[in-house]
């Protein structure tokens, strides 16, 4: 019954779909606007960036969601080369520095001097095409032996929760290094040779473009029966599409699957390299932000694909880059075009890949290709909060925060304090998704954005009085959160991450960017209680001693961020410690086994899906007090993408990992202490965050705080082995806690003088 | 030449040993039958001989190359087919696809494999994943045999199928072996089973040798077999 239903639907979408692109073609106003050159450029753009994704997928399993940026590096390799004819290095660490620093911090009159590690390798003033373009192959496929060498075959057996991460830290790394190299305006890149000058081609039906847009939608196409002819038709081909399935089984008939793993990294990084820089220069421009965002579309056109299928993952990455100059003429030419204010609905051509994300994932559901359903390497470890550290630890940390953030910290630090706090909440939303359920959400800050528009609008045009706000933010968050569930219950892994990712870059464009919702430039004001609002020169005197040293920020700003995450991390904790707690990690590690012990699988998604919109909610609304405005680029997709980097870094699956990540976040603690202190300049947020993301799904992927807790079980076992030779005995209350991995009491631990 | 000589053996999972001191060989055309209880080393000695698992001491020489250091799929091209335990089929690839995969040097080799398992002909478009546990198995030993093996290694054939299937399947390799002039190094429970093809017989208990000898002969003296299950202490001296 059901299934033919569905049969039913996908006929209804199929026939849908395809009266729709007759429409496009077959009316003359639409076909201009829909078979245009600008078009089909981006189209064979995304078409370039998804093919790389299918082949990295069919060699080694993994989605590569830093595809785009991939193309995006390789492309930039080119366009200096040629304007400069210099190869530009990504910055590598010289411990020369530091030696050079300690010297002149020791006398500051010294001028030593030791060598830099260049920058880049300059080979005269500008460089011919040919070369260049054989540099930039060669950095492709460097990159891809890199990937594949150094990443993903060390996580060949790692859950997919793990490649996902590495991938999402490489595209935050690649676009980093470009911004620390070149900032982030564009780039202007010059046309191939041979099609300069530059020159029109008039095609049947009144269409017309320039020679090198169709060049490069003919190279696309002829690319995509290519790579349909070597994996149908070739033994390279089938090895590959065995091997990515039972290595084992490939082992035993003679391939090896790392060699096939690897030289599928290669053909991805050359073709996606390759073409990102055809289609750069037929762009004439590239910069290290628009062109990322482009593997939203075509992991779309992947999925359509079904990550196997190079026909139909180039025809949709075609048509998703068409659309984009179709959608801007309906919106300018029709009434009916959906409204919003004044102006026409905006991102209604970023809505169109979540729409087909959604229909795909919901008419074919289960028959997408899971992988890892055979090798699936460990969770990160998810200890239980000890009692002492709930007890002592918590509330030694709380206050230890309350002093700083009051009497000793200056207003720089201030500020970090109150950015980690903030880091702190978004990333015990991701603890209780991820960690607790292993539900990938790459949406947070677009569920902590709409509370947060919502307590603009809720202070400023309704007079809803100060705590209120934040509760009714962060209760719409969460029933958007359940909304989102709904696919999770459907799928899982990475191509949940795909459909999570795809909802934050549409909530991004078409909430965030409406002028009716973002208050245009300066951003929704927000109505903030006098005690905590953060631009006051205040003291206070609290007992006698003076708080704050009358400067911007006030200390009462980081407070009030203080107690919401002191009452959201017990609450998280006492989640993990409850029978709750248990039944959420139970549907992480074997949903089959967890429903065969009576849990309520979906339940318990839609359930961490609500816990964790809420509190990332909750995270939005105390963001837009603390600023008194909301602006749109605080909850772009990037940041979903930048808090999930670091609660993973901080350790996943644990409330003190959340507090790690927190200290990590940008213009957090951390990096404010690695600014003020040392000097290391922002940018360097996103370049370490992103190295540090990938070292550390690659080497430690419980993050810092299951570092901080091994030390700890070593420390400890080193201690009790002399005086306790007999083992465990009843007698050392310590050694019974081994197992039950203390977190925060671990810091104490170790902090402690030995 | 024997196809293949195991010497000493000792190899095990993260340097902890698990078989030592084996001393095992098979010749051309013959069916040797490993046996032993569960935990015994039976299919740790298959995986290190594919070189799937690393050797602690002692040596394994396939076709009279030791496979020491060397690479997995190296050994496999040299003639060593190895039908693992969870028989590692792909899944997602046709009957057809799975063949192919074996069968280097064309269809010669396929057609011949077809003809020990012509059950698979009809099921040639099918997907691997959709076939049942006793035709998965035939998939598996089909696909192992198109690579024209001169050793073949099956471990643990009748997992999950019915003692009925397993007394089909086990003549086969009684044929493979007596007409391609393979050796066959056979993993398996179904101990009176196994006994009834093989030509010899090793047992295995904890680790080490237990008992070797003429499978008729071991077949006949079932006391000796269950000795060598139930307990090293009490065994017999084997003659």
């Amino acid at each position: 019954m059901k299934g033919s239903l569905t049969k039913y639907l996908q006929w209804f979408f199929g026939v849908g779909s395809l009266v729709l692109l007759l429409w496009a073609l077959v009316d003359s106003n639409t076909r201009a606007k829909f078979l245009t050159g600008p078009g089909l450029t981006n189209g064979a753009l995304i078409a370039a960036i998804a093919l790389g994704v299918v082949i990295t997928y069919r060699g080694s399993g993994v989605v590569n969601f830093a595809n785009s940026a991939i193309a995006m590096y390789v492309a930039y390799v080119y366009a200096v080369l040629r304007k400069d004819g210099d190869l530009f290095l990504p910055p590598i660490p010289n411990p020369l520095a530091l030696i050079e620093g300690v010297v002149h911090k020791l006398s500051p009159s010294s001028t030593l001097d030791l060598p830099d590690i260049p920058t880049r390798i300059s080979f005269g003033p500008n460089m011919q095409f040919w070369p260049a373009l054989l540099i930039s192959a060669c950095v492709a496929v460097l990159l891809g032996l890199v990937l594949h060498f150094l990443i993903f075959r060390p996580l060949r057996a790692a859950p997919p929760l793990a490649k996902v991460v590495a991938s999402i830290g490489l595209f935050l790394y690649l676009p980093a290094v470009i911004v620390r190299r070149f900032g982030i305006q564009p780039f202007t890149v010059e046309a191939l040779p041979m099609f300069k000058p530059a020159k029109r081609i008039n095609l049947p039906l009144g269409i017309s473009m320039n020679s090198d847009e169709l060049a490069l939608t003919i190279v696309v196409i002829v690319l995509t029966v290519l790579l349909y002819a070597v994996f149908q038709l070739t033994r390279f081909g089938l090895a590959t599409r065995a091997a990515s399935e039972n290595e084992k089984g490939a082992v035993v008939l003679g391939f090896s699957p790392d060699f096939l793993a690897g030289a599928n990294w290669v053909i991805s990084t050359l073709l996606t390299g390759l073409l990102g820089i055809f289609a750069a220069t037929v762009l004439r421009t590239i910069d290290p932000s628009v062109l990322p965002a482009f593997i939203i579309p075509a992991l779309t056109a992947a999925l359509v694909g079904s990550f196997t299928s190079f026909g139909w993952t180039t025809f949709a990455a075609m048509v998703l880059g068409m659309q984009f100059g179709l959608v801007k003429y309906l919106e300018a030419q029709h009434h009916w075009y959906p409204k919003s204010g004044n102006g026409p609905f905006p991102g209604m051509e970023r809505m169109l890949p979540l729409i087909i994300i959604v229909l795909v994932l919901f008419l074919r559901g289960k028959s997408l290709p899971t992988r890892g359903s055979i090798s699936s390497g460990r969770l990160p470890f998810s200890p239980t909060p000890p009692r002492w550290a709930i007890r002592y630890g918590g509330p030694a940390l709380a206050l230890t925060a309350a002093i700083c953030g009051l009497f000793i910290f200056g207003p720089t630090f201030r500020l970090a304090l109150a950015n980690s706090l903030i880091g702190i909440i978004i990333c015990l939303s991701v603890v209780v998704i991820t960690g607790y359920v292993g539900q990938i959400s790459l949406a947070q800050m677009a569920f902590a954005g709409i509370s947060a528009f919502l307590v603009a609008k809720m202070t400023t045009e309704h007079n809803v009085p100060f705590p209120i706000p934040i509760l009714i933010g962060a209760v719409v968050a969460m029933l958007v959160g359940v909304l989102v569930a709904l696919p999770a219950l459907r799928v899982r892994g990475v191509n949940l991450a795909i459909v999570t990712l795809a909802f934050a870059v549409a909530i991004d464009k078409s909430v965030f960017g409406n002028s009716s919702v973002n208050g245009g430039f300066k951003g929704a004001a927000v109505k903030v209680p006098k005690l905590i609002a953060q631009p006051r020169d205040v003291q206070y005197n609290i007992l006698g001693f003076i708080a704050g040293d009358g400067k911007q920020p006030n200390p009462m700003t980081a407070m009030f961020c203080l107690v919401v995450v002191v009452i959201l991390c017990y609450a998280v904790a006492n989640l993990r410690r409850s029978a709750t707690g248990r039944r959420l990690l139970a549907t992480r590690s074997n949903e089959r086994a967890a429903a065969a012990a009576g849990v309520n699988v979906s339940g318990m998604k839609i359930l961490a899906f609500a816990v964790s919109a809420f509190i990332a909610g909750v995270g939005g609304a105390v963001s837009a007090y603390r600023f008194g405005s909301v602006t749109p680029d605080k909850f772009s997709y990037v940041q979903s993408l930048t808090f999930f980097a670091f609660a993973y870094l901080g350790g996943i699956a644990s409330v003190f990992g959340s507090i790690s990540g927190g200290f990590l976040v940008a213009g957090g603690l951390v990096f404010t202490v690695l600014s003020e202190k040392f000097g290391v300049p922002s940018e360097y947020t996103l370049i370490l965050g992103g190295l540090g993301l990938i070292i550390a799904s690659v080497r430690n992927p419980e993050g810092i705080a299951g570092a901080v807790r091994h030390l700890g079980l070593s420390l400890r076992r080193r201690r009790a082995a002399p005086d306790d030779s007999a083992g465990d005995a009843p007698g050392n209350p310590h050694v019974g806690q081994h197992d039950s991995a203390p977190t925060i009491s671990d810091v104490q631990e170790v902090g402690a003088p030995s | 030449m024997a196809l293949l000589e195991i010497e000493d053996l000792s190899t095990g999972y993260n340097g902890v040993p698990v078989v030592r001191g084996l001393n095992l060989t098979v010749n051309e055309g013959e069916i040797v039958a490993l046996l032993g209880p569960n935990g015994a080393g039976k299919t740790t000695t298959l995986l290190t001989t594919s070189a799937l698992n690393p050797i602690l001491d002692g040596d394994i020489r396939v076709l009279g190359k030791s496979v020491k250091g060397r690479r997995a799929h190296m050994v496999a091209r040299e003639g060593l087919a190895h039908v693992p335990e969870d028989r590692s089929l792909f899944f997602q690839l046709t009957v057809k696809e799975n063949l192919k995969l074996g069968a280097a040097k064309g269809s010669a080799n396929l057609d011949q494999a077809l003809g020990y398992f012509p059950a698979l002909d009809r099921l040639m478009d099918r997907k691997a994943g959709l076939l049942s546990g006793g035709e998965q198995q035939m998939l598996a030993m089909g696909r192992a045999l198109t690579t024209n093996p001169k050793l073949l290694m099956v471990d643990e054939m009748s997992l999950g199928l019915a003692p009925i299937i397993v007394e089909r399947l086990l003549p086969v390799l009684r044929r493979i072996a007596d007409e391609t002039g393979a050796g066959v190094l056979l993993v398996e429970q179904h101990v009176h089973l196994a006994l009834e093809v093989a030509d010899r017989a090793y047992v295995l208990s904890h680790g080490s040798l237990a008992l070797e000898g003429d499978a008729k002969h071991l077949a006949a003296n079932r006391h000796l077999l269950e000795s060598s299950y139930l307990g090293g202490a009490e065994l017999e001296p084997s003659d």
